[in-house]
């Protein structure tokens, strides 16, 4: 026991570390010189060391899994949003992706009309939507024709591609690219699939016939 | 860690349940451990804890995000536990005996067919005298030694979880120290 009331409240302050560094100096000299208050300060730390021996325990391993068990059911609309937040990139993925089907589709067989792309001279016959590069003219570069056919009588410096229709070659026809006829769906979305990277990514084989 | 807290906090207050299990992960021990600490006995730690999980959970939306979790966590489960311990014994005394079972509960944890080593034996044995002289505290005071010296919390957090301005808490650990420091010595 504390030698008295005060020194009582002198030990808790003690024992709180609410001492300066002062106050415990004068304290500790008391309680060097007083046999009972030593002893009470004694008991106190050994009191606080036993407690903090005690060990900590982990919770059992089921305690999560229980208490989510018990949780509300979330009905699947919830659950599908939660999903869909967690994952932005999956959804918007497949937002771009239905977004390029759609005006893929819009683009393949929407219109009727011949579409021609290159430079050079040619001639369109709309009856028979039929494209005609007449002998001795060339067309510098690629050559794409839509929702048409095509015939190649002269020379094509680049590739010529087909989209919706067929080519016909005469025997004078010269083409340094490649020939290509789209007629599918499928093929279609390749294509462009195709055209979209090479013009977005730039894979460094630029041989030249670029710009 | 506190920003990692609060993110999961919105998450679940967003309604994403995964999210309430990862909160639960990181202060599950040690709502356990103060429960265990304040109840004794495993079997009524592990009620008390899923129950205090459960209630966070569901008036998670009245949790004030500027505050600790922990704090708001730890005080659902405080709060469970002496409710728990006022029902199953209205007249506590400082005297009273705790019952005869604590020993078997304590020992049934570790329930195993080999015999134990003597060592871990005497351990087991210091272990559970000082739940025994722990379990003497009444409540009040129990709560507030184990929050302080077995959690190891600042006075102002003991405050916060037991809802006591600093001064009574400051009073409690001093008595209940007082009292464990009588009956060790």
């Amino acid at each position: 026991m504390a030698c008295s009331r005060e020194k009582q409240t002198l030990i808790n302050q003690y024992m709180d570390e609410e001492m300066t560094l002062q106050e415990t100096k004068q304290f500790e000299e008391h309680v060097n010189s007083c046999a009972e208050c030593k002893q009470h300060v004694t008991e106190l730390k050994k009191t606080i060391a036993i407690v903090q021996s005690a060990s900590h325990f982990e919770a059992p391993a089921s305690l999560t899994a229980n208490v989510m068990n018990k949780l509300p059911k979330q009905p699947k609309t919830k659950k599908w949003q939660m999903w869909m937040r967690k994952n932005p990139m999956i959804i918007t993925a497949a937002t771009f992706f239905l977004i390029f089907l759609v005006s893929l589709s819009a683009a393949f067989g929407g219109e009727d009309e011949i579409v021609v792309r290159g430079e050079g001279h040619f001639i369109i016959n709309e009856s028979e939507r039929i494209v005609i590069v007449p002998e001795g003219s060339s067309i510098s570069g690629d050559l794409l024709i839509r929702n048409g056919d095509v015939e190649v009588n002269g020379e094509v410096e680049g590739d010529v591609t087909v989209i919706n229709g067929e080519h016909l070659q005469a025997s004078t026809a010269q083409i340094s690219g490649d020939i290509e006829e789209i007629n599918e769906a499928f093929e279609w979305i390749w294509y462009e699939l195709k055209n979209f990277f090479t013009k977005v990514i730039p894979l460094g084989n630029n041989d030249g016939s670029e710009e | 860690m506190d920003s990692v807290v609060k993110k999961i906090v919105r998450e679940v207050k967003r309604g994403n349940q995964d999210a309430f299990a990862e909160l639960m992960e990181l202060y599950k021990d040690k709502v356990y451990h103060i429960a265990y600490r304040m109840l004794g006995n495993s079997h009524e730690a592990q009620d008390v804890a899923q129950e205090a999980f459960l209630r966070a959970y569901m008036n998670i939306e009245s949790y004030d995000e500027n505050r600790k979790f922990s704090t708001w966590i730890f005080r659902i489960a405080t709060n469970l536990a002496i409710d728990r311990i006022r029902k199953k014994k209205p007249d506590f005394h400082l005297e009273d005996k705790v019952g005869g079972t604590e020993n078997l509960d304590y020992y049934s944890q570790f329930a195993s067919e080999e015999e134990l080593p003597e060592e871990q034996i005497v351990k087991l044995e210091l272990q559970q005298w000082i739940q025994d002289e722990i379990m003497h505290l009444p409540p009040k005071y129990r709560s507030a030694i184990i929050l302080k010296y077995l959690e190891d919390m600042s006075l102002k957090e003991i405050s916060e979880i037991l809802n006591l301005p600093v001064a009574t808490v400051k009073t409690r650990i001093h008595r209940g120290r007082e009292a464990l420091r009588k009956r060790l010595k």
